[in-house]
């Protein structure tokens, strides 16, 4: 931390902790009072203690946890970093390891799969609120350690530590509607939606419901604002970048997509890609099934396409370039100190040189000099080919290949045109994670590079 | 009646109305009369089937009656029965084209009978949407719903046909030809001085748009003064040992002067302080030797080659050479990029 003592920021990190936890002892509170209320609240076991029945009830279970919160607070109000409860230094390492880029995004994408995969299981509520607990207990407990405070309390990063939480309940929503129309579309029934389908009103319910969330909205942005103060900045200078100079929340992942492509490629030919991407999306969408409830088995390509460009290619992007990005646009852990001198030993290799020098243990091909344009273009296109050959093969042979394969299902239903604008913005979108991963593990810079006319892929 | 469905639905109500309420029509009228006690069991058919007969002959079995038809078909009956119910209470000839009155004056209690409530508007409405569906049908449909309608065709053909009334005449003055008065040149005066006000308002709006176009072209070349590249002197050659990398400059010119080996020949270069990819500024790490840009972590070593993130080429060369009194002098009008092999002109380097 800089500047201020210890001292001071235990009282910084108590000011925001011992009210966090009473927040938390509420919420699980009233949420043991909902299953008490409810008729659901079946009993996990019963004891047979003498005089009455003794059931350890969910409810029961959520107003021990709400007790916890508050002895929690109790501790956190102190102001001593040494009494606040943290996390052990084992579990701090482990994420720091595990927050390397590899692991970071095929982790993220082996969890979502999981999540997927065990979705009736993960969607229960009682699973979900553990869950829930868990992801807000982690942030209360890492709260006392310096480094991760400093990210996470910056006030450019509030709004992607809300939208994490925040997503994470809307993906189960989703997830928890779909799994139980999916269910009960297996028993021949109805999805939930069409039970009471009965139309209302824009006004009053609509503009009534509008109006009351514009309200609650506005009283929220308007604490926050005085709440917080407004991230400002050193005054601009064309000489000199902040260090690490981040876009805003929302471009984190186009920023995260430049570290990977030309900026030509990832500033202007993906983003329009994208947005053309999901105006395309009506057009290639045949499947009239999941029209006004939710469901994930009547359309899971479209749902694993969405979670996977959303939740895997947008947010966790958003959240790498936002937590896990330091200075010099260094990896980071949570729990890691921002170090500036951080040294990063990497030496990043186009395709060409690896072809050339390091398989064929030549030089690159180049013009003689004083040669003519055109020789010169035909000694980078041969210098080139191997990555040539390489994009052109990814995006000329496999949507013919998917066609006869994996997707052969979607070919014959959409025919010629459809399945090649569906299937080359998948090969598009499946390109980032590609990409990166190749740049992670084999340092590779560009499959293409053709610096001489701007054009590197 | 055989354009009926281009009239308006107040001209049908209007001719609906002169033709029920005529009193002549007594099977008309004695039908609805008579009609609510079969129409308040099976009303719905009824009332949907009744205006069957205003369909012309020309159509058969064509498009499925509107809504508004449907309407005008119920209110030419409601007004009707009410018509024929109101001269037996008030003995009062239903001269009136428009029955409406009539109706009003009439007891309720008797409206009420002679109406009933199938025939309110709600209810037809309700008929009229329960109908298996909206739109055009096909003949073959048209086939299967001509058969029901028959009937109920055959029924009402006892009611006289309604005639349209005849377009009125025109008036003198709609009349052409008709020489203009001294206070129709006035109106005329006035009109043009209205139009002339109108031309001036969009010419104005087109002089504002195009004062808005040559504005944004205006845009396009900002009143900035534009220095010529500035040529400075950095001082003599002695000044840069091997291996420095001279941060002095970058603030003020965006320069840094590097004394470095570059193809095994020791030289001092003017590096241009713009990251290759999105041109931001580096910074010159020296612990680790190299340049290092704070927004996407390209790096660059000594020398200004690319070496690590997203950067494609090298960092530019700016020309250097030796002035008249010997101190080194930086000419920024001319970069050189390697990637052009512009890194072998002597202009941009000093051999040391």
């Amino acid at each position: 931390m800089h500047g201020i003592s210890p001292q001071q920021f235990a009282g910084s990190v108590a000011s925001f902790l011992w009210p966090y936890y009473l927040a938390l002892a509420a919420m699980n509170g009233i949420f043991a009072y909902y299953l008490w209320q409810k008729s659901e609240n079946r009993p996990f076991f019963s004891l047979p203690t003498p005089g009455f029945a003794f059931r350890f009830t969910p409810a029961l279970l959520w107003t021990i946890v709400a007790i916890v919160y508050v002895f929690l607070a109790s501790l956190a109000i102190g102001a001593h970093l040494e009494s606040m409860p943290q996390v052990p230094q084992g579990f701090r390492d482990f994420v720091n390891a595990s927050s390397k880029a590899t692991i970071y995004s095929l982790g993220t994408t082996a969890v979502l799969v999981v999540l997927y995969l065990f979705r009736s299981w993960f969607v229960r509520p009682m699973v979900a609120w553990s869950i829930w607990n868990l992801m807000l207990l982690f942030l209360g407990l890492s709260m006392p350690d310096p480094n991760f405070f400093s990210i996470v309390a910056k006030p450019d990063n509030v709004p992607i530590v809300a939208l994490v939480f925040l997503l994470a309940f809307f993906t189960w929503l989703a997830a928890y509607r779909a799994v139980e129309n999916d269910r009960r579309m297996d028993e021949g029934l109805p999805p939930v939606e069409k039970l009471d389908d009965e139309k209302v009103l824009v006004w009053p319910d609509l503009v009534y419901t509008e109006m009351i969330c514009m309200i609650a909205l506005s009283a929220v942005l308007i604490f926050w604002a005085i709440w917080l103060q407004a991230p400002l900045e050193e005054p601009a200078s064309s000489v000199k970048t902040p260090n690490p100079s981040k876009a805003p929340w929302y471009f984190l992942g186009l920023q995260e997509m430049l570290v990977y492509y030309d900026p030509w490629m990832a500033g202007v030919v993906l983003p329009s890609l994208i947005i053309v991407g999901l105006m395309a999306i009506p057009y290639i969408d045949f499947n009239k099934q999941g029209n006004g409830y939710y469901t994930i088995r009547e359309r899971r390509f479209a749902y694993i396409t969405f979670q996977l460009g959303f939740l895997e290619l947008w947010v966790t992007l958003i959240v790498l370039g936002t937590l896990l990005r330091g200075p010099n646009w260094n990896f980071f852990g949570p729990y890691e100190y921002w170090d500036a001198h951080k040294v990063e030993a990497l030496t990043n290799v186009n395709m060409s040189e690896y072809f050339w020098q390091y398989w064929l243990h030549r030089s690159l091909p180049t013009a003689p000099p004083n040669s003519t344009w055109s020789t010169q273009l035909g000694y980078i296109l041969l210098r080139e080919a191997p990555g040539i050959i390489l994009v052109l093969g990814y995006f000329i042979m496999l949507p013919p290949l998917m066609a006869v394969t994996v997707l052969r299902r979607y070919y014959q239903r959409m025919g010629f045109i459809r399945y090649m604008v569906l299937a080359n913005l998948l090969l598009f979108m499946a390109a980032l994670p590609i990409k990166m991963v190749l740049r992670w593990t084999i340092n590779l810079k560009y499959l293409i590079a053709i610096p001489e006319y701007f054009l590197n892929f | 009646m055989a354009d009926m469905s281009k009239k308006s639905v107040a001209d049908i109500l209007a001719a609906a109305r002169k033709a029920d309420a005529k009193g002549d029509s007594a099977t008309a009228s004695a039908d609805v009369v008579s009609a609510p006690a079969e129409e308040a069991t099976e009303l719905t058919p009824d009332a949907v089937k009744a205006p069957a007969d205003l369909k012309p002959a020309t159509k058969p079995g064509g498009g499925r009656l509107s809504v508004a038809e449907m309407l005008a078909a119920a209110r030419a009956q409601k007004e009707g029965g009410a018509a024929a119910a109101a001269p037996k209470a008030k003995e009062k000839p239903a001269a009136k084209p428009a029955a409406a009155p009539a109706a009003k004056a009439a007891p309720k209690k008797e409206v009420a009978a002679a109406v009933a409530e199938p025939l309110d508007t709600q209810s037809i409405l309700a008929s009229a949407r329960k109908s298996t569906k909206p739109g055009p049908m096909t003949k073959a449909e048209a086939q299967s719903i001509g058969a029901p309608i028959a009937p109920a065709a055959k029924k009402a053909k006892a009611k006289e046909a309604i005639v349209v009334p005849p377009m009125p005449v025109k008036p003198a003055y709609a009349k052409p030809g008709a020489k203009p008065s001294k206070e129709e040149i006035f109106e005329r005066r006035v009109f043009i001085f209205g139009m002339s006000f109108l031309a001036i308002g969009f010419v104005g709006l087109a002089t504002t748009f195009a004062l808005w176009t040559l504005g944004t072209v205006r845009f396009m070349f900002p009143n900035i003064l534009r220095e010529p590249p500035s040529r400075f002197s950095v001082g003599t050659a002695d000044k840069f040992p091997p291996g420095q990398v001279e941060e002095r400059f970058k603030a003020q010119f965006g320069v840094w002067i590097v004394n470095t080996e570059y193809n095994g020949q020791q030289q001092i270069v003017a590096l241009k302080s713009v990251c290759t990819h999105l041109g931001c500024t580096p910074n010159w790490l020296e612990a680790e030797q190299k340049f290092k840009c704070p927004c996407h972590g390209s790096g660059f070593y000594k020398d200004g080659i690319n070496f690590e993130g997203p950067a494609p080429r090298p960092l530019e060369r700016y020309a250097i050479s030796i002035a008249s009194d010997g101190s080194i002098e930086v000419d920024k009008s001319k970069t050189f990029q390697e990637e052009m092999g512009a890194w072998n002109d002597p202009a941009s380097y000093i051999p040391v």
